[in-house]
């Protein structure tokens, strides 16, 4: 009986530590993450004068944000963001996929190169953007390297170009990013059994094979961690393109992003400069929302569903 | 000859087999370190000297770059306020995280799984979508240009990853720990601190890593909620720097050599528990 009690005065006294417990990181996340987003997403209805809500404008915003002017950038910015992540998922994931199946075939030195693959990943994009925005300059290193190697005579001018700009800026991100790849897929490898491919040797199967038709189904997990991040990654780009093009994504809007677009938006870059389309900016951001929210969604399913179990 | 071949020969053949394998990672290995080569040896040469000698050393060491890059350039000052901010939202990130990871993780309350989830979700949501009403909200407390303001921001947006590191943690340590604690009469408070918080130091490594990480390089909260110069953060004044110094190039390569310094030397400290905790956390992002 007396047993009894306690545990039930025990359960009280955990049920309210529990919510004074829980209490100051919800009230800071709910202040600060929850709130804003779900105000944000209501506000994307309403016309806005600078920052006050007037009055309420159903799908409004929404219709403007497809129609030119701004359809011409959501679209470019949509199409650049899009590009970007197939862009990484060759070079980035692709690649590193590579890289990890050879640092896993011969294990010696597989620490010093994954440690070395991985530093870039933990410096700001900002930095990485203005490292790589200097080197690439002209009369940059890879001006003169180029010239001096014979690949290129005179200026190079990547950066300022709208048909590579681009290219560059994903180049950029994914040697930013190379090393979480080639982390994930070797955790990966190593959770996969080793007789399994002892097995696949044995009955001749060569490196390529294994890689493709052995790791590969079995590397489901990481791969949908990977596209999953990449995805999310992508859709949030913002950094290496303000810091390398500008916050119109130079040259000519060649390099502009769904965030670029929306900062320029909200915080009086588009247009006539100072002024703000707050209205237009949300539901941008709404739409943004649903995107990678669905994405996201539909990937973790795709990738659960496509696990190969043993 | 043929001696050399019979004797040699496999040896050598299976060694050349590994060549092309070597050489791709080299080649990679040449693409990360050659950048950050060119980044530190630049640091110590003046504009002139980096286009005449761009790949060697330096004719002298000189500290000059660094000298202006902190003082002319102001760099010390924003390098104390990110030190602030990212100490301020490691350690608030940690406290209040573990705070909410215990109950979550070790009571057996009816709405745990639902409180979870909620905070679980954060780590997929958008924040800078909500940059706006952020915006609005920071300016009605006063938090705009404010250092106070940026630590709460990151906290909140580090919660959701903290929290689910501390609950991964604290799920699997023995009931019997905080039972016997309490039976010898400790209080829930003292328990968490002094019991379940020293068992999951790997767990609390792994948060203070990743915020540290996530907060020294964000730039773009500082970037709409910073006006003021005495309030900038490292990210923030070198995005200005590489416009404004753009033709003092040595002065702009050694302010990123400053900024980057302390995660450089964290890294190479923890390298290891780094590359770890990406491989089993899936990513840091």
């Amino acid at each position: 009986m007396s047993n009894l009690r306690r545990t039930s005065s025990l359960k009280r006294t955990q049920q309210r530590m529990a919510v004074l417990f829980i209490l100051p990181a919800l009230a800071v996340y709910a202040l600060f993450v929850l709130y804003p987003l779900a105000m944000s997403l209501w506000g994307s209805f309403f016309v806005w004068k600078g920052l006050r809500m007037v009055e309420f404008a159903g799908l409004s915003n929404f219709s403007r944000l497809f129609v030119f002017p701004s359809g011409a950038r959501l679209y470019g910015a949509l199409w650049h963001n899009t590009a970007w992540f197939f862009g990484i998922m060759v070079f980035q994931n692709g690649i590193g996929l590579l890289f990890a199946w050879l640092l896993f075939l011969r294990d010696r030195g597989a620490a010093f190169f994954q440690s070395v693959f991985f530093f870039p990943a933990v410096l700001s994009p900002v930095i990485v953007g203005a490292l790589w925005r200097l080197l690439l300059a002209p009369g940059g290193v890879v001006e003169w390297a180029f010239n001096g190697l014979g690949l290129h005579q005179g200026s190079l001018t990547v950066l300022g170009n709208s048909h590579t700009a681009l290219g560059m800026l994903i180049a950029v991100d994914a040697w930013n990013w190379m090393g979480l790849p080639v982390l994930i897929y070797t955790a990966g490898l190593r959770q996969i059994s080793g007789q399994i491919f002892e097995a696949a040797k044995l009955d001749g199967a060569g490196n390529a094979r294994m890689l493709f038709s052995i790791a590969l189904p079995l590397l489901m997990p990481a791969l949908g961690t990977l596209t999953t991040l990449s995805f999310i990654n992508t859709f949030n780009q913002f950094d290496i393109v303000y810091v390398m093009q500008g916050v119109q994504g130079n040259p000519s809007y060649s390099t502009d992003t769904l965030v670029t677009y929306f900062y320029r938006l909200a915080f009086g870059a588009e247009g006539a400069v100072g002024i703000t389309d707050i209205g237009l900016a949300l539901a941008l951001g709404t739409m943004l929302f649903l995107i990678l929210s669905t994405g996201t969604l539909l990937m973790l399913r795709f990738f659960d569903r496509h696990t190969v179990q043993l | 000859m043929s001696a050399l071949a019979i004797s040699g020969g496999p040896v050598i053949s299976r060694q050349l087999a590994r060549l092309p394998g070597w050489t791709v990672l080299a080649v990679w290995t040449a693409a990360v370190l050659l950048p950050l080569y060119i980044l530190v040896v630049s640091c110590f040469k003046t504009t002139a000297e980096i286009y005449d000698n761009r790949l060697g050393l330096p004719q002298s060491w000189a500290l000059d770059n660094f000298v202006n890059a902190w003082t002319r350039a102001d760099l010390g000052h924003n390098f104390i306020n990110s030190l602030i901010v990212t100490g301020g939202a490691v350690i608030l990130t940690i406290v209040v995280s573990a705070m909410a990871a215990y109950p979550l993780s070790r009571y057996r309350l009816g709405w745990n799984a639902v409180m979870l989830g909620l905070f679980l979700s954060g780590i997929m949501l958008p924040i800078r979508l909500a940059s706006v009403e952020l915006f609005t909200l920071m300016r009605n407390f006063g938090l705009l240009d404010s250092l106070t303001g940026l630590i709460l921001v990151y906290s909140a947006i580090r919660i959701p990853f903290a929290v689910f590191i501390f609950a991964n943690f604290m799920r699997v340590l023995p009931s019997e720990l905080d039972e016997a604690a309490r039976m010898d009469g400790a209080g829930e408070v003292r328990i968490l601190f002094q019991i379940i918080l020293p068992m999951v130091k790997p767990a609390v490594s792994i948060v203070a890593i990743f915020t540290a990480i996530a907060v020294w390089n964000d730039f773009f909260f500082p970037l709409i909620f910073i006006f003021d110069d005495r309030y900038k953060t490292v990210p923030l004044a070198i995005s200005v720097f590489v416009g404004q110094f753009r033709t003092d190039w040595g002065l702009v390569f050694a302010s990123l050599a400053i900024s980057m310094a302390p995660i450089l030397i964290m890294y190479c400290l923890l390298a290891r528990q780094i590359r770890e905790g990406v491989g089993a956390g899936g990513g840091m992002k």
